[in-house]
């Protein structure tokens, strides 16, 4: 094997690995308490709620931005609404979901694809709606965490993981990761003040948001 | 595009009605705002939207220099800036405690919004062409601002109320279709005061 092709194996087996970590492992859950699954659903809002976020956010390249995020909710009918403004208060973004259905009310370039609208949405709905059912497992990892684990009729996954570290993670059909956010105390009436997501695919991007007021 | 225009002009108008004196007519009003040279003001802006119960409410401070120079700083909620130095524009904000250079996204339209607003801080309203303006000696003297045909299918409308202290704003407020209005309230404003240049350059 030359040097070139031992370069080029070197770099397939870096890429298959890299690949390879992004792909979830196999959980082995231990017996939890029954009030482990109760604590991972109380991580979300249960009444409606209306909420404003500083969010900073990171793209590739690190290019980075500072907006206002306001989202208002109903978890009993799984409704949303948010508006994404500028410093000055002009609106980019503003759009509705209702269960499954995105409808933009409003979408400036660079904010008017529709891919956008379904990312933000999700984004949204990860921070903010527990899954729907019951999980598919739950219990403790081998570390002491609460986990429960929600899988959709289309293969993907989401994840609650509760330890010193809050976290939701959200993975493909394939269990590649897609997003995953870190909540951070303290926790206003059921909200984190803090939350950091970061997205892997399928453009990776960072945001960090500020909880500035929530009503009720 | 236009809403970001016309909601940039909103600060414009408040910025160049700083000059105007309460009971003037409208030719010596015009003259008062062509003797600006620098304006220096801090602001509160209230922004009402329907999805909120209460306004988002931010805390700012603006300069202007009638050479071409305008800074525009928001201290609260979020810490960001436009800088303005004739045709050149950039944005900032604090992230994790240090001032970054904004994404490029926004910038074109708040090029229009700046290049609007320096028209508007000279008193050539009638170069607009987003307004028709209208004036009321009062007392409270205010400036009406009609948006033409397509921009009113997001601003019905600005109204500048100015204060009696002649030469200071006292609101100004900007409503939209569907119940949504920002409104804009001036203090601490100073006129032809000596600005230092770096305002305009340095987040």
């Amino acid at each position: 094997m030359n040097l070139r092709n031992k370069w080029l194996a070197g770099l397939l087996a870096a890429l298959m690995l890299c690949a390879g970590c992004l792909t979830a492992p196999e959980t082995v859950l231990l017996q939890g308490e029954p009030e482990d699954l109760e604590r991972c659903v109380e991580l979300f809002p249960s009444e409606p709620w209306e909420c404003v976020h500083k969010i900073d956010a990171v793209i590739q390249g690190g290019m980075s931005s500072s907006l206002l995020g306001i989202t208002k909710g109903d978890p009993a009918d799984q409704r949303m609404h948010t508006v994404l403004l500028t410093p000055e208060g002009f609106i980019l973004f503003e759009a509705e979901q209702r269960e499954d259905t995105i409808s933009v009310l409003k979408a400036l370039a660079p904010f008017d694809s529709p891919a956008f609208a379904r990312g933000l949405m999700e984004d949204v709905s990860l921070l903010f709606f527990p899954p729907r059912g019951r999980p598919s497992k739950w219990g403790r990892a081998e570390d002491g965490a609460v986990l429960c684990q929600w899988e959709s009729p289309t293969g993907y996954q989401k994840e609650v993981r509760l330890s010193t570290v809050k976290m939701i993670s959200f993975r493909d059909k394939h269990g590649d990761l897609v997003k995953e956010a870190v909540l951070s105390a303290p926790f206003v009436k059921g909200l984190a003040s803090q939350m950091e997501l970061r997205a892997q695919k399928p453009s990776p991007y960072r945001l960090k948001l500020t909880l500035l007021s929530r009503t009720p | 595009m236009k809403k970001i225009l016309v909601l940039g002009a909103l600060m414009v108008t408040a910025i160049g009605s700083a000059t105007s004196v309460c009971s003037q007519d409208w030719a010596s009003l015009k003259e008062s705002f062509r003797k600006i040279q620098s304006v220096k003001a801090d602001f509160s802006q209230e922004r009402h939207l329907q999805i909120l119960k209460d306004p988002l409410i931010s805390e700012g401070r603006f300069f202007y220099l009638a050479s071409g120079s305008l800074r525009w700083e928001y201290l609260k909620p979020l810490r960001s800036v436009m800088l303005q130095r004739g045709d050149s524009i950039r944005l900032f904000h604090v992230s994790e405690g240090t001032w970054k250079q904004d994404m490029t996204q926004g910038v074109e339209a708040r090029r229009m919004v700046l290049a609007e607003m320096s028209q508007w801080f000279q008193g050539r309203f009638e170069e607009s062409r987003i307004f028709k303006h209208s004036y009321s000696q009062g007392p409270p003297a205010r400036i009406f601002l009609t948006p033409g045909e397509g921009v009113n299918k997001f601003i019905l409308g600005i109204e500048i109320v100015l204060s009696d202290r002649p030469g200071v704003i006292d609101r100004v407020e900007i409503t939209e279709p569907g119940g949504s209005a920002t409104r804009i309230v001036f203090r601490n404003v100073e006129i032809n005061i000596g600005l230092d240049s770096k305002v305009f350059d340095e987040p």
